[in-house]
């Protein structure tokens, strides 16, 4: 068999951006859902679409850092 | 040594992959001149830059105020009210205006850092070095813990290693993740998001653009290899255009949550 070889890093940050690959669709769906069912509150959803997005990329972005750090 | 120097130094006819000698050439930007033991390099002269077009942006904006401004006033003052209505008082309230001035700055200086990434013949966005997201960040998080202690006192602090909304046997478990994700996880998911989606940004389009435009040099050698570059170079120019989106995006969202966090300081509770 050969030998496998490369950094395990790599596959670590994989794992740790699939979570917030789900949850940042979840957010995005459910925002343009509600942009679509209220519009006039589109800007008000915008906002906190952005928040949420930003709060559930902290994983990925830890796992980008252990990355380097690995 | 600059990579593109490298691509073009590079003769794809000899060598199939074109490396570097060692891999630190490709994050170490050459010296242009030093003062006395200090060398300056190409990213800190184009921090300065940032910095002066910055403060150019607003001072020719504001300069006289006018009753009727011109064209590029409106644009600033849109950007400015942007920034004043929809984040500093939209997020913090109406005591927000105080934070208002750090808020613009803050924005003004992540956009013009990041819009260097898309710029022809400078195309190195500064924040993508992390000390200056780092920094940036760093002072975001000096700013809502002096915010939250000048406020609320020790209760402050208190509130979240103790938070009294949440059941008591849950407490000790709740208010360390709130530690830590406060004090710790905040400051450092600033600095990173911002840095990685530039450096992500930066090297995409350094590949794209650079290794078509070795395939396309190599149009005498070999045909493909010229029509592969093609393709190659449209790719990179569509993201091209997806890095305009991303430079703006990202510095709102720098912005954006660095008001999150103070509004969190000055009302807590919440």
């Amino acid at each position: 068999m050969e030998d496998i070889s490369g950094a395990l890093a790599l596959i670590g940050y994989g794992l740790a951006a699939i979570g917030p690959g789900i949850g940042i669709g979840i957010v995005a769906g459910n925002a343009v859902q509600a942009m679509a069912r209220q519009p006039e509150a589109a800007n008000m959803v915008r906002t906190t679409m952005f928040l949420g997005i930003a709060f559930t990329e902290a994983l990925a972005l830890i796992g980008f850092v252990l990355f380097f750090l690995a | 040594m600059d990579p593109l120097v490298l691509a073009i130094e590079c003769d794809p006819a000899v060598d199939v992959i074109c490396t570097p000698e060692y891999v630190n050439e490709l994050f170490e930007t050459q010296v242009v001149f030093s003062i006395g033991g200090f060398d300056v390099n190409r990213a800190m002269l184009l921090m300065l830059l940032a910095a002066f077009v910055t403060i150019g942006l607003l001072f020719f904006a504001y300069r006289r105020a006018r009753v009727v401004p011109t064209k590029y006033g409106v644009a600033v003052e849109g950007m400015v009210g942007f920034v004043r209505d929809e984040i500093a008082i939209g997020i913090i309230g109406p005591e927000g205006i105080r934070y208002f001035p750090y808020l613009l700055s803050l924005f003004l200086f992540i956009l013009v850092g990041n819009f260097f990434e898309i710029t022809p013949f400078v195309n190195f966005p500064i924040t993508s070095r992390m000390a200056i997201p780092a920094f940036l960040a760093l002072l975001t998080w000096v700013i809502f813990i002096f915010v939250g202690f000048a406020k609320n006192g020790f209760r402050y602090f208190a509130d979240i290693v103790w938070p009294r909304s949440v059941p008591i046997f849950l407490r000790p478990l709740v208010g360390l993740i709130e530690f830590f994700s406060t004090f710790l996880l905040r400051p450092l998911t600033l600095a990173v998001r911002l840095f990685a989606n530039l450096v992500a940004g930066h090297v995409m389009l350094s590949l794209l653009l650079v290794s078509g435009f070795i395939f396309i040099k190599s149009v005498g050698d070999i045909g493909a290899r010229s029509v592969i570059g093609v393709g190659w170079f449209t790719i990179g120019l569509a993201i091209f255009l997806f890095e305009v989106v991303v430079s703006i995006l990202q510095a709102y969202i720098f912005t954006l949550l660095s008001a999150v966090y103070i509004q969190t300081s000055v009302h807590p509770e919440h």
